[in-house]
């Protein structure tokens, strides 16, 4: 295979949302220590939650940019959550605090938007509570499937993520 | 001021290596610093991985910080370390040489996994049968026999515990591995049980029916109710297994071309043959009759043994490609020689028949055994007799019949006749009835069929009918027998006892022997007396080169097993034999055979491990349908029956070898005849920090642990807490997995009792600290703490037990509960105590009950201490030299951790550091002379490429292949923009994967990689070795992490996982293209120091730099040096050292003052060190490695010194405040003043108090004055104890009262307080809420104390009040904080850099801290501390350059404003504003970022209003790649630039499709 030859499909197109149940496509980003390090734990101990969740590691959730988090809806996230270390426990000192900060923030910008700032959530973990991980993994889902599709998607389509080629 | 005095000085020669002995966090911190300071490390652990207790724990105290979380990234950093080789499963045995040189031999038992070759993948844990508690989680939950010690344990490969052989199997003449087969069928994996049976066996459906079954005469299990029924349980698999169809196994491969013969195809030639053949070897098996399989063919009855099960288990074999020539009589040996055989076997088996040599013998109607049974099996052959001599049944029908013989084979010959219709069967024989050589079950089963057994009878002749046929058998009785050692019998008969047994048909049975008709006198081959073949019987070599003997030709008749045990041997002699190999066989592991102890199994069934469960009876078929049938009489176990009988199995051996981790490891890294292994290694010293072990809660009988089910121990509390517990983070009880609601915490078990005249030191705050999180995990659960005072003696400690009381409602009550009772129908518990308060006896109920186990030293340390000629104490713990507390009596040896005293986790770490840098002071000639730098090839320039990506997908085994289809996932790859390369590996980190990366990388000129597999937690510093091996930037690589958080946690589905795993692998590669390589910059080291501060920390450190080479700037404000220690006239240590008596506190060695004259010489006699007095600190600049700092002397003059770190030791004062008329009355003093009182009147100290100089009669101390209200001054205490043991030394008539609200003597200074109540020093307790009031009245002092249990108040009236006055900061630390920029904690102490695993930090890099600057302290704490932050310093100035730069924050200069919003935002203090720099709009002025301070958090780029900064490696671009590619969207047209820090990638962007 070229490096250069585009590659294949990767949307499909559906009528409407009526017959197929809604599976919201949530990102969530993460600080590489406990946010992370649950999302770890939670797969040692070989827990189950949701497929719908897709992980993006942040050196900190003192990195998380309203910027991230807006452009992720702008791309067509029905949700998104950010999972860093428990208040008090940050590998940077405060950054957890400065993503708190920036999570209510950007709530705000959704509300003000028409979005919706329940679409967007943060959560504090230590790096064993993989049981957490998942729960929030579960609750974010089934909220998110409440909340229907992100209207910013144009009406009709969906961006999937997959794509039919078979090797 | 040592006896030491020598080691201080540099070895000349020494080794510049340094073995620590154990894991835990002491042992791992002065690992990593030695290795960081230039030093090889070997750290030794006993276990199979490093960890130590932190690992179990949930939370640590005072921070409830993640315990794991805390301890994980050291165990990477240990574990990863190129200069520190872990040994685990290691005991240090001996130790040879001096300080400086030595030769360690270390002792490594079996892994029997290979490090190098495991993955860590697990698989050979889910297959692994065996089940044992698991120890990491106290024994609350069960692991595997192959297992990791704990999920993110280190070294991440798995190991196999053996205890050693069971029982079974070494009864067993085979070795059959029984233990594997059973456990396999509680299971429910009956295939993979016959496949244990079958490699140690082929013939499992017939010993299963037909063996002796020593093995159940061995069983452990017989000793607790009855031995396991296991020739039931393998005859339970080969049932179920060989219900199904038969699927041939697959032909062996030819490796050799050596043909072999084997002559006889019973159970000894037919096991030879198979081995032979799956080694490899032609094998032909010449057998004379015409079927196979020997005398379990034609020798057992069907009844015993249906034809079919032997003819599918000779024919499992023949498969193989073993050529079997039946109706073939081997006439000569030379034939088969001739014919091209090579090797020959006889195992011809015992065939013929004895006919006993009587009158009468060869009458019609007497017939032989083997004949008889042979005839019978051959005569319902189906399909005829070709070639051989035509068998028909003997005729019996109608007839009385009687045997001759009584063993086995007698047996099977009666119950024969009578199955074939015989009137009436008997059998007469020499031996009484319970002496008869047969089975006594074999016998049983006779009799219960009717056959009459005639028992002491010798056989004088047979009687003729007068027709030529037999009438009867004339017998004696016999009194006595014997057999000559010549196999001849004697027997003496009664006389006159001469009768007649009537008989139509005889049957001799009294014997067999081989058929050696075929060896001819000439052959070379020799026989016996016996008439067996003579053998060499370790090698079954026979006379004749290239002739073996083995089975019942050999050994006479004898059990199907031992045939079975002795054609394995014979074939491995063989093969050697072939090889040119000596034919006696290699020494294999010698493993202990476990004989389980009456104790042993007490304990267990006390502990519920074993419950009295009798054997599942095994269904036979009834008596009345047996006589008429030829169908088998035992029925065999159900599956449910059979599980029920293996669940009974107790596992004795812990791994049994079943082999099942062998078949299921894909990098074949198992090896079960792995051997222990015994090196030495050369050092040049030796820490020991191998920890402590819990006390044993059993021992505490009282309290019923063990007994009643819900008391558990405080680290079984602590598993139960853990989210990865056995209970997943849910407290459950153990009797009935409830939610405790009410918990009770009993206090020093195993501490501060008559055995243990020592406090552990962390129960208190991790009972509290439980407590705290029980509440947190359920907010209605009420805990109650019973304890005799709370020693939260440390730093947010006493805050942290104020916390515990106010916010979550814990209560504490000042008792020692005696004993514990339980409710048995509830389980619940009822604890009996006093309350104090009402002075009434109280009992309550709780739910659960947490004895807090306190800390002892396991026995084999005092092995341990013996090996390396170490002193301990009568506890167990080891001794140290006073001034020196990490030094052992053993020049080069030091101690680290709980081991030289009970110490929590920050405490362990520092004496971590510390005697790595006492190991650093001793070998400082050697630094750097043995260490490893890693060699890569130059780094190939990527700039201006195109991305050209390659992806490499995991199976990991069947972790992620078990779940999603990964071969689809590697397609997709491909199909991705920019990937040039996609394939899938089985195990991507394996040694061979990680080399075939780098060739690949190489071969395709990749610039990118992505790896989809695990976490890059764990495995991305591996993956970017690879590709740095192949020249590529690390930063180049990313991962998918398509285990942990794809396949694991989507395991029951399918589509929906590799769906995933796909859009997962798509971010990766979207995020890869967009990977820069980054590059660090290299700065030389300034290798000076600046210690602030002239105390003992202060000069300790700096004498421990200047030894170590580094010059030091030791800066002292004050006009001398000496700091508190001048004020310090006895130490603890001394009082508490066992030679107090002999060495009085003035002794010159152990006298402080002496200690703290001999610092000062050496530090102003050291030429490295330059001391300034009088100087202050004015400001210091720079990174780490690099600074500038300007000091100012009193006169104003300026100094600028250049040096690479700062330790800041600028000590506390003893606080003096107005509580308690303190400076208003001239009787009232601190304790710092009461000391120098009392050395001056022993005339060892100069006072201008002097005048005073007479002891006061009646002293009152009042502990916990002014700030120590708020927090534990954590030397007060100790400070009041010793002043009080002083006093009552001067002068013992006088009376000593003291004040306290806890005795905090923590550790060893328990000793202390007991030694003062043994003095008659009385104690009084008072609270806070009602504080002692103290009178001036006039010259005189009147003391007033509420006693609680007394009710009322005490007065007092002493000559002197002594107030423990709290250390607090030193005057100018908060302007020296500012000034260095370093925080203070709440109560103006330094702030370290993490409270458990850096206390000797700052987090601001090469920024040190030693001494009561951080925290009150003792001195022996103190000067440990100071070689601890020497050490950590060392880290840094050890190294000629450090490397600056990586993923750091870099500012784009021309965007900045100056606004500041960075430098306020950073936590490091990274960023400053440089004038020369412009900013927006030329103004002069803007941010940079000092990349060697940048911790690489990113809180600045988002903070920056201007987005004029990026972090490197988390780009702004590099991060929306990633959520593009989420959405199917890859940015294309990118090409590599090196990051320059001021551009900004801005490419097109496509939508895919």
């Amino acid at each position: 295979m070229s490096d250069t030859s585009p590659p294949k499909r990767i949307e499909i197109a559906r009528d409407d949302g009526r017959d197929v149940e809604f599976e919201p496509c949530i990102t969530v980003f993460t600080c590489i220590y406990c946010g992370y390090t649950s999302a770890d734990t939670a797969g040692a101990l070989r827990l189950s939650y949701p497929p719908n969740i897709h992980l993006v590691r942040l050196p900190c959730t003192g990195k998380t940019d309203v910027l991230y988090i807006l452009k992720a809806f702008e791309e067509g996230a029905d949700g998104v959550y950010v999972v860093g270390c428990s208040l008090g426990n940050c590998h940077h000192v405060r950054g957890n605090e400065r993503g708190k900060a920036r999570v209510e923030h950007a709530k705000k910008l959704l509300d003000a938007i028409g979005l919706g700032g329940e679409r967007l959530e943060m959560f504090f973990v230590s790096g064993g509570m993989g049981a957490t991980f998942a729960r929030y993994a579960e609750e974010m889902t089934e909220r998110i499937r409440k909340l229907g599709p992100n209207p910013l998607r144009a009406k009709g389509t969906r961006v999937a993520v997959g794509d039919e080629s078979k090797p | 001021m040592s006896q030491n005095r020598e080691a201080i000085v540099n070895h000349p020669e020494a080794i510049g290596a340094v073995l620590v002995v154990g894991g835990g966090i002491a042992g791992m911190q002065a690992a990593l610093t030695l290795a960081e300071c230039g030093y090889r490390v070997y750290l030794v652990e006993s276990r199979s991985a490093i960890g130590g207790h932190m690992a179990q724990l949930d939370k640590t105290f005072p921070t409830n910080d993640c315990a794991m979380c805390t301890i994980s990234p050291k165990l990477v950093e240990t574990g990863r370390h190129l200069n520190i080789e872990v040994l685990t499963n290691s005991d240090v045995i001996g130790v040879k040489g001096v300080a400086g040189n030595f030769t360690v031999s270390v002792r490594t038992r079996p892994r029997y996994v290979d490090t190098r070759k495991c993955t860590g993948c697990g698989e050979c844990a889910d297959v692994c049968p065996v089940l044992i508690p698991d120890l990491f989680n106290e024994g609350l939950s069960a692991r595997r026999a192959a297992y990791r010690l704990y999920p993110q344990a280190f070294p991440t490969a798995y190991a196999i515990e053996k205890r050693g052989i069971a029982p079974c199997r070494d009864a067993c003449p085979a070795h059959q591995r029984a233990q594997g087969y059973i456990a396999l069928i509680r299971e429910g994996r009956f295939a993979d049980a016959l496949r244990v049976i079958k490699e140690d066996n082929p013939f499992p459906g017939i010993c299963g029916r037909i063996c002796n079954h020593r093995c159940e005469d061995a069983c452990n299990r017989g000793k607790v109710d009855d031995p396991i029924n296991i020739h039931a349980l393998k005859r339970f698999v080969t049932d179920v297994v060989y219900a199904q169809p038969r699927v041939p196994p697959e032909p062996a491969a030819r490796r050799y071309s050596e043909r072999v013969a084997i002559i006889g195809a019973g159970p000894c030639g037919l096991t030879a043959a198979q081995d032979l053949c799956k080694l490899g070897y032609p094998v032909t098996v010449f057998e004379s009759l015409p079927v196979a399989g020997g005398m379990l063919r034609v020798g057992v009855p069907e009844y015993r043994l249906p034809s079919w099960i032997v003819d599918r288990e000779v024919q499992d074999i023949l498969d193989l490609g073993v050529e079997l020539r039946l109706n073939t009589t081997v006439t000569n040996l030379d034939d088969l020689f001739r014919e091209g055989f090579q090797a020959i076997l006889i195992a011809v088996g015992a065939h013929e028949g004895i006919r006993l040599p009587i009158p009468g013998n060869d009458l019609e109607g007497v017939l032989i055994n083997t004949q008889f049974l042979r005839d019978v099996r051959l005569a319902t052959l189906s399909g005829g007799n070709p070639g051989g001599n035509p068998a028909r049944l003997p005729e019996v029908q109608g007839k009385r019949v009687l045997v001759l013989g009584g063993g086995n084979v007698a047996i099977d010959v009666a119950r024969t006749a009578l199955r074939l219709g015989a009137r009436e069967v008997h059998m007469a024989c020499l031996e009484a009835r319970d002496a008869m050589p047969a089975h006594p079950w074999e016998v049983e089963a006779a009799l219960a069929e009717g056959i009459i057994i005639h028992n002491e009878r010798t056989f004088l002749r047979i009687l003729d009918d007068g027709r030529g046929r037999v009438a009867g058998v004339e017998c004696q009785r016999v009194a006595h027998f014997e057999f000559d050692e010549q196999g001849r019998l004697s027997v003496e008969a009664v006389a006159g006892s001469e009768h007649v047994l009537p008989a139509e048909v005889v049957i001799f049975s009294v014997g067999q022997r081989a058929g050696l008709a075929f060896v001819p006198e000439d052959a070379g081959v020799g026989l016996t007396p016996r008439r067996t073949i003579a053998i060499n019987p370790n090698t079954y070599a026979t006379s004749r080169p290239g002739v073996f003997a083995a089975g019942d030709s050999v050994s006479g008749t004898s059990f199907v097993i031992e045939a079975v045990a002795s054609g394995h041997d014979c074939a491995q002699v063989i093969h050697r034999y072939l090889r040119g190999e000596p034919l006696e066989p290699k020494p294999r592991p010698d493993l202990p055979v476990v004989k389980l102890g009456e104790a042993e199994l007490r304990e267990r069934m006390r502990r519920g491990e074993i419950h009295i469960t009798h054997r599942v009876p095994m269904p036979e078929l009834p008596v009345t349908t047996r006589r008429s049938t030829f169908a088998e009489v035992e029925l065999g176990y159900t599956p449910e029956q059979a599980q029920a009988e293996a669940a009974r199995c107790l596992a004795c051996g812990i791994c049994s070898e079943c082999l099942s981790c062998v078949y299921q490891c894909g990098v074949g890294a198992i090896d079960h005849d792995m051997p222990e292994h015994v090196g030495e290694l050369k050092v040049g010293a030796i820490i020991l920090a191998p920890g402590f072990m819990s006390f044993p809660a059993e021992v505490a009988e009282e309290y019923g642990w063990g007994r009643y089910p819900n008391v558990v121990t405080s680290l079984q509390f602590e598993r139960l807490l853990s989210a990865s517990g056995p209970t997943s983070g849910h407290v459950r009880r153990p009797s009935d997995g409830q939610r405790p609601r009410r918990i009770a915490f009993l206090q020093c078990i195993g501490s501060r009792d008559q055995q243990h005249d020592y406090c552990s030191a962390v129960c208190c705050m991790y009972a509290t600290k439980e407590a705290i999180m029980a509440i947190e995990h359920a907010r209605d659960t009420s805990v109650h703490i019973f304890m005799m005072d709370m020693r939260a003696a440390g730093k947010g400690y006493e805050e942290y037990y104020r916390r515990a009381r106010e916010r979550y409602g814990v209560r504490y009550t000042r008792c020692r509960v005696s004993s514990v009772k339980e409710d048995p129908a509830t389980h619940n518990l009822i604890v009996r105590y006093v309350e104090v308060e009402t002075n009434t006896l109280r009992e309550e109920e709780f739910d659960l009950v947490v004895l807090s186990v306190g800390m002892s030293v396991a026995s084999d340390m005092r092995q341990l201490a013996r090996n390396l000629g170490v002193k301990l104490d009568q506890h167990g713990f080891c001794r140290t030299l006073p001034f020196e507390p990490l030094q052992t009596n053993r020049p080069g040896i030091y101690v680290a951790g709980a081991f030289r005293e009970p110490k929590d986790i920050p405490q362990s770490v520092t004496d971590g550091n510390g005697a790595a840098g006492r190991a650093g002071i001793l070998l400082a000639a050697a630094r750097g002379t043995l260490v490893r730098q890693p060699e890569y090839p130059p780094e190939r320039d990527v700039t201006g490429e195109e991305p050209r990506v390659a992806v490499f997908v995991c199976h990991c085994g069947k972790n992620i292949g078990g779940f999603l289809d990964v071969p689809q996932v590697a397609a997709y790859a491909a199909t991705l923009p920019y990937v040039i390369h996609a394939e899938h590996n089985l195990y991507t980190c394996s040694q061979d994967s990680i080399a075939h990366i780098t060739e690949k990388v190489k071969e395709l000129g990749a610039n990118r990689v992505v790896v989809a597999s695990c976490t890059p937690l764990t495995h991305q510093p591996l993956f970017q070795s690879s590709i740095r091996a192949a020249g590529l930037n690390p930063y180049l690589c990313e991962m998918a992490n398509i285990r942990n958080q794809c396949s694991w946690v989507h395991s029951d589905a399918w589509e929906t996982a590799t769906q995933k795993a796909k859009d997962l692998v798509r971010m990766a590669v979207g995020r890869a293209v967009h990977l820069e390589p980054l590059h660090t910059v290299t700065m030389p080291v300034e290798k000076a120091a600046l210690v602030v501060g002239g105390g003992a920390a202060g000069m300790t450190a700096a004498l421990s730099l200047a030894r170590q080479g580094f010059p030091v700037h030791l800066v002292e404000r004050n006009d001398e040096l000496g700091g508190h220690l001048r004020h310090l006239y006895y130490s603890l240590e001394i009082l508490l050292s066992p030679d107090a008596r002999a060495d009085p506190p003035g002794a010159p060695h152990a006298n402080p003052q002496e200690f703290l004259r001999s610092l000062m010489r050496d530090v102003q006699a050291h030429p490295l060190i330059r001391v300034h007095l009088q100087t202050e600190v004015l400001e210091t600049q720079g990174v780490v490695g690099r600074f500038i700092s300007i000091l100012q002397t009193r006169e104003g003059e300026q100094l600028q010194v250049h040096h690479g770190v700062t330790i800041l030791a600028t000590g506390g004062v003893e606080y003096r405040g107005p509580e308690y008329l303190y400076g208003q009355h001239p009787r009232v003093i601190s304790q710092q003043e009461f000391e120098t009182l009392l050395a001056a009147v022993e005339g060892i100290a100069e006072t201008d108090r002097a005048h005073r100089a007479e002891l006061p009669d009646h002293v009152l101390m009042i502990l916990c004055v002014g700030p120590a209200e708020e927090y534990c001054s954590r030397i007060c205490c100790n400070t009041a104890l010793k002043n009080a043991l002083v006093l009552k030394r001067l002068k013992p008539g006088a009376e000593v009262t003291i004040l306290y609200r806890d005795i905090r003597a923590c550790g060893f200074k328990e000793k202390l307080y007991t030694r003062a109540r043994q003095a008659g020093v009385r104690f009084i307790h008072y609270d806070f809420d009602r504080k002692p009031e103290v009178m001036g009245e006039g010259d005189r002092l009147r003391v007033a104390v509420w006693e609680v249990a007394l009710g009322q108040s005490l007065q007092f009236t002493p000559d002197l009040l002594v107030l423990s006055n709290p250390v607090v900061p030193a005057e100018g630390v908060r302007a020296l904080s500012k000034r260095l920029k370093v925080p203070l904690d709440g109560n103006g102490f330094f702030m370290e850099a993490h409270v458990k695993l850096r206390p000797v930090e700052f987090s601001s890099d090469g920024f040190f801290m030693a001494g009561t600057a951080s925290y009150p302290k003792s001195l022996d704490e103190t000067i440990v501390e100071a070689l601890a932050a020497s050490a950590r310093a060392a880290t840094v100035l050890a190294q000629d350059s450090i490397q600056v730069g990586g993923s750091v924050a870099v500012v784009d200069a021309s965007r900045c404003v100056a606004c500041l919003t960075c430098v306020r935002t950073c936590p490091y203090h990274a960023p400053r504003i440089v004038p020369d720099l412009i900013g927006v709009g030329g103004i002069r002025g803007a941010a940079q970022i000092e990349a060697a301070a940048c911790h690489g958090c990113g809180s600045c780029v988002v903070a920056c209003p201007a987005r004029a900064i990026q972090l490197a490696h988390y780009t702004d671009s590099q991060m929306q790649a990633k959520v593009d590619a989420l959405f199917g969207n890859v940015v294309s047209g990118a090409r590599i630039t090196t990051w320059q820090g001021d551009t900004i990638y801005s490419g097109e962007r496509g939508t895919i499709g």
